[in-house]
């Protein structure tokens, strides 16, 4: 048994896996868009990873490190198989809402019903223009016809 | 002044505002179908809470040693963490998956501070350059015009944020457990000489199967781990992804076959 303390970057180290981890459990327990959610799960893999790291850092000692390593390629599967569930899941309902699929809830659970939203007083979003490059020549006649010509 | 301040306040106090902060700025900005003033209001109130909280969780970090080192991995941690909270409340899913690429780069940064110099770049170039770029084709192939109204709403935001908040703090008291000593008192002579020698000694020097990971050819040695020891754990990964492509390929053909029953399905309001 290793009685030596956690130095203070890997306690660091630990706390912002802590804190990523805790987001994306916020983000997958209250969004309702599906992809959202799939990238909530990636922002734990994320405060996973940091983790390990931390700990293969106090402990020096690769297995953290690969076990990263297995964890992208896990989260590469789980992109591909997820992204299609969501995408067929979206050919059926026309929607990316968890919701349209609360008919799969346990019988005992309220139905989630939305409520009429307010609408959103939309402002056109404003981006950015490139400023015209000089003054646009005049036409000269001539030109334009030895051109069709051409 | 913040430092003439920060030691009369306990660590347990400071760790207790800043879950309470961040539980509160999390259910303030997570979106609630509001529209107008309020949702201005709620997203500036709770920008502001949210830094208290970080500002909280600052104090209670460890310094780590130079300032050089304490300003490097703050910066690439506000980055992630910051980010990673941006991902989780934008409304928009588009740009909920660019702050997450936004993250990526601090998480990536955290990586490169803690060794793990491989990892860092894996990161980027897997995540960001594959994952994130696949989500994103998804997102233009389904998501309608505009924001849909399940992206304006959350299911129970506030026990969504207190639950969060709570295991960070659950999380933060077990870390910080980490460095502190059993109290003298149950401390017996024999105990505490050991414990001396064991925080005397070098690790490096007690345990042989101990190495140095900063040490040079960090990728090449890494190479030699993965393909040596773990070699079976590559192996099955390669079959894992392999299994993942055919999947995919079988759930998307399979879905093709009753496209019809689905536009059935979709005509009915």
């Amino acid at each position: 048994m290793n009685a030596v303390p956690p130095s203070a970057l890997v306690l660091d180290g630990l706390v912002v896996g802590a804190m990523l981890f805790a987001l994306g459990l916020v983000g997958i327990l209250a969004r309702r868009n599906m992809i959202v959610m799939f990238l909530c799960a990636e922002l734990m893999l994320q405060g996973i990873s940091v983790t390990l790291v931390s700990w293969s850092r106090h402990h020096g000692d690769w297995g953290g490190h690969v076990l990263v390593i297995l964890v992208l390629t896990v989260a590469a599967c789980e992109a591909a198989v997820a992204l299609v569930f969501v995408l067929q899941a979206f050919a059926r309902t026309g929607r990316l809402d968890a919701a349209a699929w609360q008919s799969l809830r346990e019988a005992n659970l309220p139905r989630t019903v939305d409520r009429e939203l307010p609408a959103i007083d939309t402002v056109p979003p404003r981006f950015p223009k490139l400023t015209p490059a000089g003054v646009e020549p005049a036409a000269d006649e001539d030109a334009l016809l030895e051109r069709e010509q051409v | 002044m913040i430092a003439a301040i920060l030691p009369t306040i306990s660590p347990g106090t400071l760790l207790a505002t800043g879950v309470a902060a961040s539980a509160a700025s999390l259910f303030l900005l997570l979106p609630r179908g509001r529209t107008g003033t309020a949702e201005r209001a709620s997203r500036w109130i709770g920008g502001l809470v949210g830094m208290a909280a970080l500002a909280a969780f600052m104090a209670l970090g460890h310094r780590l040693g130079s300032p050089g080192e304490d300003a490097v991995f703050l910066t690439v941690a506000l980055v992630a963490v910051v980010s990673g909270a941006a991902t989780v409340v934008s409304r928009s899913p588009v740009y909920a998956a660019i702050w997450f690429a936004m993250s990526l780069a601090g998480v990536s940064g955290v990586l490169l501070v803690l060794g793990g110099q491989f990892l860092g770049v894996a990161t980027i170039v897997v995540y960001a350059g594959a994952i994130l770029v696949m989500f994103l084709f998804v997102l233009m192939l389904a998501q309608p015009a505009g924001l849909a109204p399940y992206d304006r709403v959350s299911s129970e935001p506030l026990l969504a944020a207190v639950a969060g908040a709570v295991l960070l703090g659950i999380l933060s008291l077990s870390i910080g457990r980490l460095t502190t000593e059993p109290p003298a008192c149950c401390l017996t002579p024999a105990t505490k000489a050991t414990l001396l020698a064991n925080s005397a000694a070098d690790a490096a020097a007690t345990d042989p199967g101990r190495v140095d990971l900063l040490a040079e050819n960090h990728v090449a040695r890494l190479g030699g781990e993965l393909f040596g020891r773990h070699l079976l754990a590559v192996e099955v990964a390669g079959v894992l992804l392999l299994v993942a492509l055919v999947g995919s390929i079988a759930i998307v053909a399979r879905g093709g076959a009753d496209d019809e029953s689905a536009d059935a399905r979709r005509a009915i309001p």
